[in-house]
């Protein structure tokens, strides 16, 4: 009677462990379309509405946490602040003026039908679900294909560039962050036209790195990262120019590139509310991305090449 | 060696594949008990950080089912949690279900080998727990190949993990033990517990 307990404990024991191994290898190994991403995405589109009813039920005491936690790091939050903003103000009136005289030079080139975040559709999403690991930085939002949302569209909060759309059902998508290691954004520094590519810090889950700038580039800490509006590849996002991604907190000298590590500037810990850039059907966005789709990889913009092969869109009929 | 059905008294109905602890009632229990505390998980523990990490509730609650319930039914809630992780968070199906099935197992397996009594010992169960669903999870991912060397960004996330997670073990011990204790079957060990304690009677009987 015990060895038989005992024999069938381990039988079932094995047996999940079997099946588990055999989940990880069919799932690793098929493709996006195959049968456990379907039922996977399938699960997401019952389980969305779900997740968004228990969201909007359970933010009082997300709410409560988060207050605790502000309360605590407001004094010095504050302090640092007030600094912040003296020295922004300062350079809100350097930057008027200089941004007067771009918008007439950009005028005056023909230049100024360039793709920008007006050009898309934000589709404002809540998120439902985080991923609670430190090897996949996703979460979960309330909108899907229903809503207009693809997959590769751009994802940005109040604070900055968020991440982007990677899967997606009909009533919810999941949205791997810039954080995330299967991400990659051609991105320029703020102050200076070099742009790089910039990537998870690997090993630095909540650090980003941006590589491959030229080894003159001007970097500081404290400088801006934007969004380049370039992509490094076919099957990659066009993010729109100059959405803000991070901060500069140290530059790495190295021989042939320089690279600096960034901060990134949206709280990804804390995300409640995103917005989704969706290309309407041959919108302007839609259009430049089917371009960059169908380009060879050599007419691509590539890494480390500052300011060369961005791709600026010039407008219909320009 | 022991196993909890050892002391049943004679003519009882044998066991089931899910061992002497399963009934109808408690694996609706532990169905409904995970439903709650992985939406709960991923609506809002995930969303506050403590000292730049997330509680993770899922190993805990993995672990205690088997310290509770026994190795089958760790083993087998484990698979099970493991599996929602994977579908609701889009991740690799299978890895959680893996890490989580071995926690369940071998927390069942201790109580069964050790019955293991301390105030401590959810403490303990938790942050070893967690330790193990992190380094696990980390594992599988080293072997499918995901790029990140270990660094110590990566430990100290891991150890910080584990620390925060020790420090809700004893609230979802506490949580798990009160929802599944009207589930479980009358276990002969622990009767022979209560009858040492009290002298052979009843606490009703003594007043």
């Amino acid at each position: 009677m015990y060895d038989k307990t005992v024999r069938r404990r381990r039988a079932l024991l094995a047996l999940l462990v079997v099946l588990s191994l055999i989940l990880l290898t069919a799932y690793f190994g098929e493709a996006a379309g195959g049968g456990l991403h379907s039922v996977q995405r399938g699960f997401l589109t019952v389980l969305s509405p779900i997740q968004d009813g228990a969201n909007k039920a359970l933010k009082p005491v997300r709410d409560a946490f988060s207050w605790i936690s502000d309360t605590v790091h407001a004094k010095s939050e504050h302090k640092q602040l007030v600094g912040q903003v003296d020295k922004l103000r300062r350079e809100l009136i350097a930057d008027q003026t200089e941004r007067a005289a771009y918008h007439e030079l950009l005028a005056l080139y023909h230049l100024d039908h360039q793709l920008s975040i007006n050009d898309y559709h934000p589709v404002t999403a809540t998120v439902v679900a985080k991923s609670p690991n430190i090897w996949y930085s996703t979460v979960t939002i309330d909108k899907g294909e229903a809503a207009g949302v693809r997959i590769n569209d751009p994802v940005v909060n109040d604070e900055g560039l968020v991440g982007k759309v990677t899967q997606i059902a009909s009533d919810g998508a999941q949205v791997s962050l810039i954080t995330d290691s299967t991400v990659g954004v051609s991105a320029r520094l703020g102050a200076t036209a070099a742009t790089g590519i910039l990537q998870p810090k690997v090993g630095e889950p909540n650090d980003l790195l941006l590589q491959y700038l030229p080894a003159s580039a001007q970097a500081n800490k404290g400088d801006y990262v934007v969004t380049s509006g370039t992509v490094s590849s076919g099957d990659d996002s066009l993010y729109p120019p100059g959405i803000p991604i991070g901060q500069v907190t140290s530059v790495n000298e190295e021989s042939a590139y320089r690279s600096v590590n960034v901060h990134p500037l949206a709280d990804l810990h804390n995300l409640d509310v995103v917005q989704v850039l969706t290309a309407a059907q041959n919108s302007a966005p839609a259009r430049v991305a089917n371009v960059t789709a169908n380009l060879p990889p050599g007419q691509l913009a590539t890494q480390g090449t500052a300011g060369s092969g961005t791709l600026a869109f010039a407008g219909p009929g320009k | 060696m022991s196993s909890v059905w050892e002391g049943r008294a004679r003519g009882a109905r044998p066991p089931g594949i899910l061992g002497p602890s399963f009934t109808a009632g408690l694996a609706l229990r532990i169905a409904v008990l995970s439903l709650i505390l992985v939406f709960f998980q991923e609506g809002v523990v995930s969303e506050v950080p403590l000292f730049g990490v997330s509680v993770d509730l899922t190993p805990l609650l993995v672990a205690f089912v088997g310290l509770i319930c026994g190795s089958t039914l760790g083993a087998v809630t484990g698979f099970a949690v493991g599996l929602l992780v994977d579908l609701a968070l889009v991740q690799t199906l299978g890895i959680t279900s893996l890490t989580f099935t071995l926690i369940g197992y071998w927390a069942g397996r201790l109580r069964e080998l050790r019955d293991p009594q301390g105030a401590l010992v959810p403490l303990v169960v938790g942050a070893l727990a967690s330790a193990a669903a992190m380094i696990g999870y980390s594992l599988v991912e080293f072997l499918l190949g995901v790029d990140a060397p270990v660094s110590l960004d990566l430990l100290r996330q891991i150890v910080l993990g584990v620390v925060v997670n020790t420090v809700v073990a004893l609230p979802v011990w506490a949580l798990v033990r009160r929802s599944l204790e009207g589930g479980l079957p009358d276990d002969p060990r622990r009767r022979r517990r209560r009858a040492y304690t009290t002298g052979g009677l009843s606490p009703l009987s003594r007043a």
